[in-house]
This record gives structure tokens, C-alpha cells and sequence, in this order.
């Protein structure tokens, strides 16, 4: 790909979005139009923006790699994507959040809930959550973007989080939400066009969507990759040197079953072989054709190791000559097969036991990992600030209504092509001679760059950069409106005028995106770990405070507080102490290491539990009379 | 197996078709079928402001 064409195109973007971010600034004249765009979105406009903040470039890219190890059961993801990220979310959630944020003159989320709540400390508590963890959030995405950038055009990780960040925060901190809204709408027409092609043609190159899917459905577990089967043969094995070159010994193996050793030569116990003798091994499945990508594809240790090892393969990567160094005469050697992966070297082969179009078996680890990421994106998309600010900025609750359609063709295009093209890459792969490229992520990338015109890998690459963007961008805004407005404004310094709250947040702006590429430049472990789960989170934070507000008039502020808190700190704990993902790396081991209870994403337990202590805490500390008339200016237009 | 799925992925595959479906639905019915309230208000204000004569 070429870095020029890169170049000219990085710059035709940032020049377009440079100017809507200028319009966007020409319009921005009150706080409101920069935190809700006036409260004056039509229905298009809403609904991609809407949409392209939810689907970021993780989702496109990460979660249909994810689909190609797990399989179509992840659509079950898309569903809930539209079924509750538009229908419920909407109807449930918009309408309601709309009316009572225009009763309670609120810009967002902590904003709703220090009003409703009569609690400026809880406003800025939330806003202090959501900054926090959204410019982690924020810092994963551009290290995502940036990296296959870095692979795709040669150009440096470093400049490419620089210039991304620079791009996102100009016409973001100029413009304001008219801007971030104005660009989703060209980014989410970038990401259709992206996502529709590249589906339409995988879809044709496999015969349509019956063959497609009943090729994948076909595929073996070793076609796609299990680990070598350790003692069909003697594995590990000896023999010892001497003077004598021996022929090939095919002592098939008929015991022999999945994926395993066929035959080894010199075999077992043999003495007196030349020292220059090589070691044959044949399998009975194809190994995963060489890719320094997959570190356990074919690993062999002998003792003493006499070095300068070579290895040559058969055209069907069955059978691997291993030349070396000499042996030393008279010497006893050991040789190991420690480990080898079959197929192209997936770990489909194992993640989808039941195959690529078939749901796991019930409680198996596939079935939980699938079951998290379901209900973790899931759910969790019903509280998430940067989302809610959507609510906010209609012009009028037709325009929501008018939005639903949108939305939901939106998702569909983007999850559901998405989410099916996955587990099909792994039929394209082997059909290619391609071998799966190391991580779930690559594994789109790889389809594109190598299967399709170079036009496209072009469109695809600004298609996946539109959806970074614009999830960046909306994360800065919320996140800027946190610190700036929640934080600064209504905690820090209350009763500053609207000139200057506008000005203290486009500075806190500016500071979230420069804190954003600190961390995107130098990275720390723990946060691609936790932002990796910054949906669950917000969710088990918000949704049962946010849910409450909205639908029991008796929820108290020590409900909201005890909900929001214990919701916080049960999934900051389970995440930190027990999760099987986080845990090990967090604090070495889980916790409670039994199966199932340490798979159980937090959203589990975390959003009853929430619920329950807002209920409870409601009813145990009962609204003042400050709070009982709010309640009624809350309500009065719903 | 039906298009090449098991049931539990054909039903999520079916289900998403038809939730984007009744995303569309929903909107062509408040569209067109269903007067919303935001369009029946200034409808009334107009008719009294009529008999007032303003």
C-alpha cells in the first residue's frame, strides 16, 4: 500500500472534518449546542452517529476475528445489538431520557443524575468514573487503529496515534457535538459502504450464504487447528549415534487418532545411526504451514541439541525433515515433539468444538466466553454515557422515533456482516493456503490485504479508521463534558457563568485528549485489559440508577449512590480478583478458581446487584423535599 | 441444519433479520399510520387561537 496515497487521503479527511468542525464551532453558541448539539438532531444525523459511536473499530475488527475463532454463535450478539442497542434502548430509554433531560436541563448523564438526585457530589462522582475510564477506553481504540495502520502502511505506530489524536481532537474541541455528529454521519456512510462490500464479496467467493455457511459448517477441527496428541508414539524418543545412515522407516502409526505423529525416523531405541543422520516426522493432518505468528505451531526440543537446525516440509505439510548439526559419535539422544497445531493453525479447532456454524456445548468454556461478550456488549450498550448524549441531542422525540429504522439497519449492516464474514474467513484461508495470522484481530486484515483489489484494501482501512474515529471522538466529548462540566464546573467551581463553563470544558477537552495519547503512546498493560470490559462496567455502574430515575419516581438519592457505588466497586473487584481474563494478570491468580464462577462476567451479578441496593437504599433512606419536587418536575412531561 | 446452521445459530440469525425488520416496521408506523402527539398539539392551539381570533 502506498504511503502517499495514505498521506493524501489522511489529509483530505482531516481537511473535511477540519471544516465541519469549523461549522460546528460557527453554530456552537450556548453550553447546549456544544454538549447536545443545540438539542437539535434530526433523525439520520442520530441515528449513524449514534450507531458509529457504538460500533467502533474493535467491534468491526476484533469482534469478527473473535467470530472466525468462535463461530456464528456470536450472532447471537447482533441480535441483542439491535434488539436491545436500538428497540429497547429507544423506546425504554431515549424517549424518557430526552423528556427528563430537557425537565432537568441536563447535557448528560452525571448531569441527570445530580439533578434528578438534588446531589452536585454524585454528578461529580460519575463524571469522575466515566473520565477516567474513557479515556483508557479512548487510548485502546487508537492503539488498535494505530497498529493496523503501522502494519498496513509501514507508517510508525507513534505518528499514527499523533496524527489520529490531533485529527479526533481538532475538530472536536472546535466544534463540539454539531461537529462529532456531523462527521459520524460521513464516517458511518464510510463504515456501510466498507462493511457492505466486503461481506457481499466474501459471500459471493464462497458460492452464496447456503454454500458459504455449509462450507464452514464442514470444515474438521483439525482442518482448522488442534494441538498435537501426545503419545500415539513414542514421543519423546531415543536413539544413539554411530557410523550407520538408515532409509526411512515408515512404521505407520494405526492407533493413530485426531491429530497425531504417523511415524518418526530414526524410530525408537534405534543405535549406531549416522551423525548426520536427519529426523523425519510425519503427521497424519497437514501442520500449520510456517507463520512465526502462531508460537506453538511446530516446537521440537533434542538433548543434547546439537543446533543448526533446518526445517523442510512436504507440499502438504504432513511430513518435516529436520537437518542439524552433527551429533557427536557414540552419543544417546532424545528427541521431542513438544508441540505442533494442525490445520491452519486456529484455535477454532478447539474454541468451536461443535463446529463454525453450530452453538458450543452448554457450560463448556467456549459457551462462557460467547455468553460474556453477549451480554457484557450486549446489555451493557443501555448505559453508556457517550450514548446517552445521543437521547439528548434529538430535536423532538419523532426525530428518535424516525431514528429506530436507521439504527437498526445500521447494526445490522455493521454487526450482523460483520459477525457472519468471521467464521467464513477461515474457509477462505484454507482454501488460499493462508494460515491464521497469530490473533483474532489479524484475521480480517489478512482476508482484505491479501484477497481483495488494492482499491479496497483502501476503502476498507478509512472504513475501520471511520469507526475508530468516531467512537475517539463521541468518548473525548463525553468524557470532556465529565470533567469539564460534572466535575470542574458543577463540583469544583459552582456557579461559574455558561461562557466560561463552555471554555473550561473545551480545555478539559483538550486535556482528555492529550492524556488520551500519553497512554496511547505507552500503553500500560492493565488498560487494554480493563477497557476491554468498559461496557460491563458502565453498566453494572449506571444502568440500575440511570433505569430507576427514569421509571420509579421513589428512587432516593442514597439509592442512586448505594446502586452506583456497589455496582462500581463489585465489578472493579470481581474483575481485579476473580475474572479468569484479568485476574491472573492483575494480581497473578483468580481468586475463586472454580470453572464457571471465574468465567461469569460481572454484568452477572453486578447489574442485580446494583439494582437491589438502589431499591433497597431507596426504600431505606426516603427522598427530602427538595427531591419529592424534582421528582414531580422530572415526570411532568413524561 | 438449515442454510448450513444448527438451530441456536440459524434462530439468532433469524432473529436478527427480523428485530432489524421490526426496526423498520416501527418506524413506518409512526411515520405513516400513527399521528404522534408532538403533531396533535399545535393542531389544537391553532384551533383555539381561530375562535379567539389571534
Amino acid at each position: 500500500m502506498d504511503v502517499v496515497f495514505f498521506a493524501i487521503f489522511m489529509a483530505i479527511f482531516a481537511a473535511v472534518f477540519t471544516f465541519l468542525g469549523y461549522l460546528g464551532y460557527k453554530k456552537t453558541k450556548t453550553a447546549d449546542d456544544y454538549y447536545v448539539a443545540g438539542r437539535s438532531m434530526g433523525p439520520i444525523v442520530i441515528a449513524f452517529s449514534y450507531g458509529a459511536t457504538f460500533i467502533s473499530a474493535v467491534a468491526l475488527i476484533g469482534f469478527s476475528g473473535i467470530a472466525s475463532v468462535f463461530g456464528l454463535s456470536i450472532l447471537w450478539l447482533a441480535f441483542l445489538n439491535i434488539f436491545v442497542g436500538i428497540l429497547i434502548a429507544f423506546i425504554f430509554y431515549g424517549f424518557r431520557t430526552r423528556k427528563m433531560g430537557l425537565s432537568l436541563k441536563a447535557v448528560t448523564l452525571p448531569e441527570m443524575l445530580g439533578n434528578r438526585f438534588n446531589s452536585t457530589r454524585l454528578q461529580s462522582v460519575s463524571g469522575l468514573i466515566i473520565a477516567i475510564f474513557m479515556i483508557a477506553y479512548a487510548s485502546a481504540v487508537f492503539l488498535a487503529i494505530a497498529s493496523l495502520f503501522q502494519v498496513t502502511f509501514g507508517v510508525s505506530y507513534q505518528l499514527c496515534v499523533i496524527i489520529f489524536t490531533v485529527v479526533v481532537g481538532l475538530y472536536l474541541v472546535v466544534g463540539g457535538l454539531y461537529a462529532v455528529m456531523w462527521t459520524h454521519a460521513i464516517q458511518g456512510i464510510l463504515m456501510l459502504t466498507g462493511m457492505l462490500i466486503l461481506t457481499i464479496v466474501i459471500y459471493a467467493m464462497l458460492g452464496g450464504v447456503g454454500p458459504a455457511h455449509e462450507a464452514a459448517a464442514d470444515l474438521t477441527p483439525e482442518d482448522l487447528g488442534i494441538p498435537l496428541e501426545m503419545g500415539t508414539v513414542s514421543n519423546p524418543w531415543s536413539f544413539s549415534t554411530g557410523e550407520e545412515t538408515i532409509d526411512l522407516i515408515s512404521n505407520h502409526n494405526p492407533n493413530a487418532s485426531g491429530f497425531a505423529i504417523d511415524f518418526i525416523n530414526p524410530p525408537d531405541g534405534r543405535v549406531n545411526i549416522s551423525t548426520n543422520q536427519d529426523i523425519v516426522i510425519a503427521f497424519n493432518y497437514q501442520v500449520a504451514p510456517n507463520t512465526k505468528e502462531v508460537p506453538d505451531r511446530f516446537k521440537y526440543i533434542c538433548d543434547p541439541d546439537p543446533g543448526g537446525w533446518t526445517e523442510e516440509w512436504n507440499e502438504n505439510y504432513t511430513q518435516v525433515t529436520l537437518s542439524h548439526t552433527d551429533f557427536e559419535i557414540g552419543t544417546s539422544y532424545t528427541f521431542e515433539v513438544a508441540a505442533a497445531i494442525s490445520g491452519i493453525g486456529s484455535p477454532a479447532g478447539t474454541q468451536a468444538p461443535n463446529g463454525l456454524t453450530s452453538m458450543p456445548p452448554t457450560l463448556s468454556p467456549p459457551f462462557m466466553m460467547i455468553l460474556t461478550l453477549i451480554f457484557g456488549v450486549g446489555i451493557g450498550v443501555l448505559a453508556q454515557p457517550q450514548l446517552i448524549v445521543r437521547y439528548l441531542s434529538a430535536k423532538s422525540e419523532k426525530a428518535l422515533r424516525r431514528a429506530i429504522p436507521y439504527g437498526g439497519i445500521f447494526i445490522l449492516l455493521m454487526t450482523f456482516t460483520a459477525f457472519s464474514i468471521g467464521p467464513l474467513c477461515n474457509v477462505l484461508m484454507i482454501n488460499n493456503g493462508l494460515t491464521y495470522p497469530g490473533t483474532p484481530d489479524k484475521v480480517i486484515p489478512l482476508i482484505v490485504s491479501e484477497l481483495l483489489p488494492e482499491w479496497f484494501v483502501f476503502l476498507f482501512l478509512f472504513a475501520v479508521l471511520s469507526a475508530a474515529m468516531s467512537t475517539a471522538s463521541a468518548l473525548f466529548h463525553t468524557a470532556g463534558a465529565s470533567i469539564g462540566r460534572d466535575v470542574c464546573e458543577k463540583g469544583l467551581m459552582k456557579g461559574c457563568s455558561e461562557k466560561k463553563s463552555l471554555k473550561i470544558t473545551r480545555i478539559a477537552t483538550l486535556v482528555i485528549v492529550f492524556a488520551t495519547l500519553i497512554i496511547a503512546l505507552n500503553p500500560p498493560a492493565v488498560v487494554a485489559i480493563l477497557t476491554s470490559f468498559f461496557f460491563g462496567l458502565m453498566a453494572c455502574t449506571f444502568l440500575a440508577p440511570y433505569t430507576l430515575m427514569l421509571y420509579w419516581k421513589k428512587t432516593s438519592r442514597m439509592g442512586a449512590w448505594a446502586g452506583m457505588l456497589g455496582g462500581f466497586l463489585f465489578t472493579m473487584g470481581w474483575y481485579v480478583l476473580v475474572y479468569f481474563k484479568t485476574a491472573p494478570q492483575i494480581i497473578g491468580s483468580s481468586l475463586i478458581n472454580e470453572y464457571v464462577w471465574n468465567m461469569l462476567d460481572p454484568i452477572f451479578i453486578g447489574i442485580p446487584l446494583s439494582f437491589l441496593l438502589t431499591y433497597i437504599f431507596s426504600k431505606l433512606v426516603l427522598q427530602d423535599k427538595e427531591e419529592k419536587k424534582i421528582v414531580i418536575k422530572a415526570f411532568e412531561n413524561i | 441444519m438449515i442454510l448450513g446452521m444448527d438451530v441456536g445459530v440459524f434462530t439468532a440469525w433469524i432473529l436478527t433479520i427480523l428485530t432489524a425488520i421490526a426496526c423498520v416496521i416501527y418506524g413506518i408506523y409512526y411515520e405513516y399510520l400513527k399521528k404522534d402527539e408532538e403533531e396533535k398539539t399545535p393542531v389544537k392551539k391553532d384551533k383555539k387561537q381561530k375562535k379567539g381570533g389571534k
